[in-house]
């Protein structure tokens, strides 16, 4: 008897506790994400008017590709078992992998309409969209453009300039933001520099390409990225920059003190990366009213913010919500049904995006929304001296291209800065040695792929 | 066995029984464990290095190709065996630069923590200060020295730049020796405080009266070191040795958190190879099993030259001493 009982400890402790889900008439979805945002926006908003529906939420972190390999694992193995996911959301750093995959459904075969979706900003959409089929795959609740903040007081200044308006001027395209930054470096002897360098404005300047990292199969390096390489060398050789990483320390003393003018930053950037850096004893905890105290009484740059849409309109991050297509094939009438609810109704139902953007203040994939909330006076924000962030975030969304994102840009933005505009920007190597260092890199990362 | 206990009481009988078999069930879950996570995982990568499971969908679904993989990796020339060589050769740079200093620095500290004449004060707080840098992560310890030796704005730039000793920050990680220097250093300072206990523990394992003996002759301190420490405690060394090979070639998160790889490729180890390879787009898991099947083919390969030296020298002054 007790070895019985012993071998059943061993073997409860092995197996843990395993859940069984109850029989019952109601749906159940099972959705993964990597955070808890859509499960604390599906307790808010969703469940209270579903109560047939029963969500299974799953978080594993993208750190360490935590959730990429659980992901493939299952779509891999069991991609049509109960414990698979229906709904999995996907990040920007992925969702080209996924989305140009088999094992994201195409929301047609759920009933999604291109009627349905007619609204969803533009560049979200093609990026949540097939490249090889054009089959739509994943939609998002949120859109991710990114506009230029700059400092106020350093402009009037150093440049004279009193409103946003004369500021978009002088960056309207990168030779006048290169002027500029001349500019600004004279006039501040050295002081302010008008990026923190070449690195951080990749995000933006990439998506003047015209043609993304890899075309039929080959690579393809845009006519335009040997003007960004200019750009890095002026940047970095004439002192036109602080010279640091976007995400160093660098970069957070510019917000904080009079190092910088400008930051390239989307939607988020803006509230969760420059707010709560703004001074020099200001963190994420604090409310707006705690953070300008704060900054008037250690130092900071909080309300001196403005916001102009810069050289080229562009996108960086976001979520995106797909469908698992195995399951979606085995499903039941019912359960298509309430997976199109659930993707329409975080992606396009005003009753829940209009509310989730004034409690939030994120800003929100559907231009219906986007247009009413700005029709309704938009969303002045204190931190940029009551400037309307909406308006201008909503002319970047629209003028950004998402048909240039491809499976492979992580790693090949990572590549392409560490072989070529680093060493090229540093005079370390010359072009031509650093391009080849880069191909070299990609024929040995990317076995598939032409390198011509 | 049953007929001659049948005399002793029954109680006892039970007892001496059914308490034998209890030591399986104990470590049946170490067993358990061992054989799922780690033994399948190992077969399993020797069996993905034969396929073409290159991309992540491919990983369950895969055909057996034989040693293409292998043939490309040693297939000189071309990129991605001249990239898994040239990072091969940056292990094995960083860990000799690390190694020497540690072996160097733990058997001085040891003989002076053991020293009979030297009689040391405050042991104890040295050997946990000296072992402290072992209990903090590698992880916390790369991202440590990647803020500290950042650039432009840094402390050690500030501290160089406020000492008058540079007037401009100095960028440290896109040189290859600093950087390269700095994983070492950290590799070092990690480890040399738990070579330096395994040390000691080896010197204490001695008897103590060959060191009286050697008092007694009048033996100096560097004498009996080199005559009676050294080669007493080689078997230890040897153990020493192979660890750290171990360690040092399937080096990992130094250089994957403080420098990624950077500059120029100079310090990218194999580990990281095989991770790029493995784990980032394109997930090429046949090619990172095959590295991974090399690599662990060069350490057994060098682990058995080196216990075989050192054994079989050890071997023949036992016979000796015997004789």
């Amino acid at each position: 008897m007790k070895k019985v009982v012993s071998l059943l400890m061993v073997l409860m402790l092995l197996v843990g506790c395993a859940s069984f889900a109850a029989a019952e008439e109601e749906i159940v979805l099972n959705v993964w994400s990597f955070t808890n945002e859509l499960e604390g926006m599906i307790a808010k908003y969703y469940a209270p008017s579903h109560p047939n529906v029963k969500i299974n939420y799953v978080i594993y972190p993208t750190d360490g590709g935590e959730y990429t390999s659980k992901v493939d694992n299952i779509m891999a193995s069991a991609a049509a078992s109960d414990e698979a996911p229906d709904i999995f959301t996907l990040e920007a750093a992925f969702v080209k992998k996924y989305v140009n995959s088999s094992v994201t459904a195409d929301l047609a075969k759920v009933g999604i309409t291109e009627a349905d979706t007619a609204s969803a900003i533009p560049v979200m959409k093609q990026i949540g969209t097939n490249t090889a089929t054009g089959e739509l795959k994943g939609l998002s609740w949120q859109a991710t453009p990114g506009a230029l903040m700059y400092r106020a007081s350093l402009a009037e200044k150093y440049l004279g300039v009193k409103t946003p308006e004369e500021f978009q001027a002088l960056v309207a395209d990168w030779d006048l933001f290169m002027e500029t930054a001349a500019l600004v470096n004279e006039a501040s002897e050295g002081a302010t520099k008008m990026v923190v360098g070449a690195g951080d404005i990749w995000n933006a300047f990439n998506f003047g390409r015209e043609q993304g990292w890899v075309v039929d199969g080959k690579l393809v390096i845009d006519d335009i990225l040997y003007d960004y390489l200019d750009l890095a060398v002026e940047l970095e050789q004439d002192d036109l920059s602080n010279k640091g990483n976007a995400w160093s320390e660098a970069w957070f003393l510019g917000m904080k003190t009079d190092t910088t003018l400008c930051f390239f930053l989307p939607t988020w950037g803006l509230h969760y990366t420059l707010k709560p850096n703004c001074g020099l004893t200001t963190n994420d905890t604090m409310s707006d009213e705690e953070m300008k105290a704060a900054c008037e009484a250690d130092g900071g740059t909080y309300g001196d913010w403005r916001m102009v849409a810069g050289p080229v309109g562009y996108s960086w991050g976001g979520t995106w919500i797909g469908a698992n297509a195995a399951k979606v094939e085995a499903a039941s009438d019912a359960k298509k049904a309430a997976i199109k609810d659930f993707i329409l109704f975080f992606t396009m139902s005003e009753e829940f995006l209009y509310q989730y953007a004034l409690d939030s203040g994120d800003f929100v994939g559907n231009n219906a929304i986007v247009d009413k909330i700005i029709a309704e006076g938009g969303t002045p924000n204190p931190f940029l001296g009551g400037q309307d962030h909406y308006s201008i975030f909503a002319e970047a969304a629209n003028l950004a291209n998402g048909a240039i994102m491809t499976d492979y840009d992580e790693k090949m933005n990572s590549l392409w800065s560490d072989y070529v505009t680093t060493p090229y920007s540093k005079m370390e190597k010359d072009l031509d040695t650093c391009i080849a260092d880069f191909k070299a890199q990609v024929t040995a990362q990317f076995p598939e792929l032409v390198v011509e | 066995m049953t007929k001659k206990t049948s005399a002793i009481s029954p109680k006892r009988k039970r007892k001496s029984i059914s308490y034998d078999k209890y030591g399986y069930f104990f470590v049946a879950p170490f067993f358990i464990v061992f054989l799922i996570f780690q033994l399948y995982p190992i077969f399993f990568t020797f069996r993905t290095s034969l396929t073409d499971a290159a991309g992540w969908e491919k990983i369950l679904d895969n055909k057996i190709i034989g040693f293409g993989n292998f043939a490309k990796l040693f297939d000189f020339g071309t990129e991605i065996s001249n990239f898994f060589w040239r990072s091969l050769g940056n292990t094995v740079i960083m860990w000799v630069f690390n190694f020497i200093p540690q072996i160097g620095m733990a058997l001085i500290l040891a003989s002076w923590f053991t020293d009979t004449r030297m009689r040391l004060k405050f042991q104890g707080g040295f050997k946990v200060m000296i072992f402290m840098p072992n209990i903090i992560t590698a992880a916390t310890i790369g991202i440590l020295f990647m803020s500290l030796f950042n650039y432009p704005v840094a402390p050690v730039n500030t501290l160089l730049q406020q000492f008058g000793l540079s007037n401009a920050p100095i960028e440290f990680m896109r040189s290859t020796p600093i950087a390269r220097g700095l994983v070492s250093f950290i590799q070092f300072w990690m480890w040399y405080g738990n070579t330096m206990i395994i040390m000691i523990a080896g010197i204490l394992g001695i008897s103590p009266s060959l060191f009286e003996a050697a008092l007694v002759d009048g033996c100096s301190s560097r004498q009996t070191f080199w005559k009676i420490t050294l080669p007493l405690i080689k078997p230890i060394l040897l153990y020493n040795l192979v660890t750290s090979l171990v360690g040092g070639l399937t080096m990992f998160d130094i250089p994957h958190l403080m420098t990624q790889g950077q500059p120029d490729y100079t310090t990218n180890t194999v580990a990281r190879f095989i991770y790029q390879q493995g784990f980032e787009t394109p997930n090429n898991f046949n090619i990172a099993s095959a590295a991974s099947v090399i690599l662990f083919g060069i350490i057994v390969v060098c682990s058995l030259i080196l216990s075989s030296i050192m054994k079989d020298r050890s071997d023949k002054k036992v016979r000796r001493m015997g004789k």
